[in-house]
């Protein structure tokens, strides 16, 4: 027994990078997830509809936060677009107060104070709440949920495969096959775009047969949000296979990139909850601007100027990932050597070979 | 005759590690050139740059008359040491997929397929014998009739019945107007060969048909009252001396050091092997010439 704990003492010892994701990896993730990990709610933005609102919201209490009143004929579509998490309208004379049921712990803190400042003598408002009427937690998680599985599927899995490919000598196979860089890259991927897609439209489904999650907007736009989200995700997965060495080391990396996704991007703990140290690291994660994209279409049937600030940060996230993954992919099926910086002609030729010295 | 593929003076650095010093070969049309070395002796980074999966430190590589890209490899058919098949996949899959990538019909595996292999077509290749995954390679490669092949130990792990089968692959295609190279350690396989590249540490050390590489060397040959006594002897006295039954035969070494390490033995100078040239030329010695 001993001899046995000697030899994986000594394994453990030459993989470095498995020990650096021991020791490591708990200490960084407690210290960012403990600064993420927090269900209060520090601020509600509230737009008031309308003069007479604006005048009756002035006085709202911490956490609420009275931003400049607006025109808008309907205080829910304030709501839909985003610009505030609770609109206050004035609906016959009596004040009320539209809460945003998309985003669940900030609708939970608005009712609370709302029913707070009332029961402590304060002026009576009706709580209405758009969107997720019950304020369900599966209507919120469903959304994410499914963007959750389209960055395992593309992350993980695809890294995997290519992984594998390298450690069968199947790539270097492929190397010399007259094939394009990037007929192997599609064909790879494909697959688990499929895959990807079919798992995202069950989770849906389920979602809003079996959850009663409710499908307000576009589906179009979902499905964009989704393919450029997905080309992020399988950028991302294999991005991770060309720097692994196998598939270990490829799970480790994808795990790296899949838990904080899962954690600080909203899925979960509101980003506006989370430490500002810790909260750019969300703004930095595709699965941020996809829960955002699908809860927005699919609760808030969100208008396309909403939707643009997430689309586009999905839009240039795909671009730059699929870009990085291509370029390493092509770097693993060209030649290694002194002479690699030249790139393939359009035929397919290699560059020159280096000259006799 | 067509050159096929040429080496010239190419030469491969890793780092500090020079693992080919300025090696030459060339493979024409209708032969077989065998890259024979120990292991670590470079025939793997000649193949890889061959290929064009390397880059040379310095020199020239040709594939059928071109710098190695996408259009010369189409008429290139390559089985690695790994066999680069599919795991996981079934053995008619596997010829499906080579025959799409190279752009030709997908085999019918009763037709075209030997019958052993066509015995298997549906079974998943991880479950299949070394022998006939490497059967499957080799078929795979050959699907599109390539002008080119190049195998990397071929027959690394198979028995002397399959090593057989697969050299009769080889030479029906070289029959066939192809050109092969074939690295290998095996004696019996570069005597197959039309004309050998020998390698060791990088470096050629010889080159030529077997004729060529045997040449006039010749061994000393002694017949001791106990070969194994004798063989440590030689050994201790730095000289290469390999068993032959009853008999030592001692490589890269004239009588008269054989005599000194072995008092009272009656050396006598016979013909080389190739197996004994090959140690020679390896020693970077040649007895008798």
């Amino acid at each position: 027994m001993w001899a046995m704990i000697v030899k994986e003492m000594r394994q453990v010892r030459r993989d470095r990078r498995t020990l650096a994701m021991m020791i490591v990896m708990p200490i960084l993730l407690l210290v960012v997830f403990g600064y993420a990990a927090r269900f209060d709610v520090s601020e509600i933005r509230v737009v008031p509809v309308g003069d007479a609102a604006a005048a009756g919201a002035a006085n709202l209490p911490a956490p609420f936060t009275v931003l400049d009143a607006t025109d808008d004929a309907d205080p829910v579509d304030v709501l839909r677009r985003g610009d505030a998490d609770v609109a206050v309208a004035v609906d016959g004379g009596q004040p009320v107060a539209w809460v945003d049921g998309s985003n669940l712990f900030t609708a939970q803190a608005a009712t609370r104070s709302l029913s707070a400042i009332a029961a402590q003598g304060g002026p009576a408002i009706e709580i209405r709440t758009a969107f997720n009427p019950d304020l369900a937690t599966s209507a919120v998680l469903v959304p994410g949920l499914g963007g959750l599985i389209l960055i395992f599927v593309g992350s993980l899995v695809t890294s995997l495969g290519v992984v594998r490919e390298r450690q069968a000598g199947t790539l270097e196979q492929l190397a010399v096959m007259p094939l394009r860089a990037r007929d192997v890259f599609v064909g790879k991927v494909a697959p688990y775009f499929v895959v990807a897609t079919v798992d995202l439209l069950v989770v849906l489904g389920i979602g809003v047969t079996l959850f009663d999650v409710p499908f307000a907007g576009d589906p179009w736009w979902l499905a964009l949000g989704s393919l450029l989200f997905l080309f992020t995700a399988l950028g991302i997965g294999v991005l991770i296979s060309t720097v692994s060495a196998n598939q270990g080391q490829a799970i480790q990396l994808a795990l790296m990139t899949v838990l904080p996704q899962v954690l600080l991007s909203g899925l979960i703990f509101p980003l506006t909850s989370m430490a500002a140290g810790v909260r750019w690291i969300g703004y930095l994660l595709p699965l941020t601007w996809f829960n955002v994209v699908a809860k927005d279409v699919m609760l808030k049937d969100a208008p396309a100027s909403a939707l643009a600030l997430p689309l586009g940060v999905l839009t240039v996230m795909s671009v730059v990932v699929s870009g990085l993954a291509v370029w390493r992919f092509n770097r693993d099926l060209r030649p290694a050597g002194p002479a690699r910086t030249s790139d393939h002609d359009s035929a397919g030729r290699d560059p020159a070979p280096v000259a006799a010295t | 005759m067509t050159t096929l593929a040429r080496l010239e003076a190419v030469t491969m650095d890793f780092g500090t590690t020079r693992a080919v010093d300025r090696v030459g070969l060339a493979v024409e049309a209708g032969e077989v050139v065998g890259l024979l070395g120990a292991n670590g002796a470079g025939k793997t980074t000649c193949i890889r740059m061959l290929l064009g999966l390397l880059y040379p430190t310095a020199g020239t590589v040709h594939l059928l008359g071109a710098a190695p890209s996408r259009t010369t490899r189409r008429e290139l058919g390559y089985v690695p040491q790994g066999l680069g098949l599919y795991e996981d996949l079934t053995a008619a899959e596997n010829l499906a997929f080579q025959a799409a990538a190279f752009g030709i019909a997908t085999p019918d595996v009763s037709a075209d397929l030997p019958t052993d292999l066509a015995d298997v077509a549906d079974v998943v290749v991880s479950d299949l014998s070394l022998g006939v995954r490497r059967r499957l390679a080799f078929a795979a490669a050959l699907g599109h009739r390539p002008r080119l092949l190049v195998l990397d130990e071929p027959t690394s792990g198979v028995g002397p019945l399959g090593r057989a089968d697969l050299w009769d692959r080889i030479h029906e295609a070289v029959d066939a107007g192809a050109g092969a190279l074939v690295s290998t350690h095996y004696m019996d396989e570069a005597e197959q060969c039309d004309r050998l590249v020998v390698l060791a540490a990088g470096r050629q050390v010889a080159a030529g048909t077997v004729a060529d590489v045997v040449g006039d060397q010749q061994v000393v040959e002694v017949e001791p009252d106990h070969p194994a006594a004798a063989l440590a002897r030689l050994e201790d006295a730095g000289l290469v001396a390999l068993p032959a039954g009853r008999r030592v035969r001692v490589v890269a070494a004239t009588a008269e050091r054989v005599r000194e390490a072995l008092p009272g033995a009656e050396p006598q100078m016979v013909p080389a092997t190739l197996e004994e040239a090959f140690m020679a030329a390896v020693a970077g010695d040649r007895v008798g010439a």
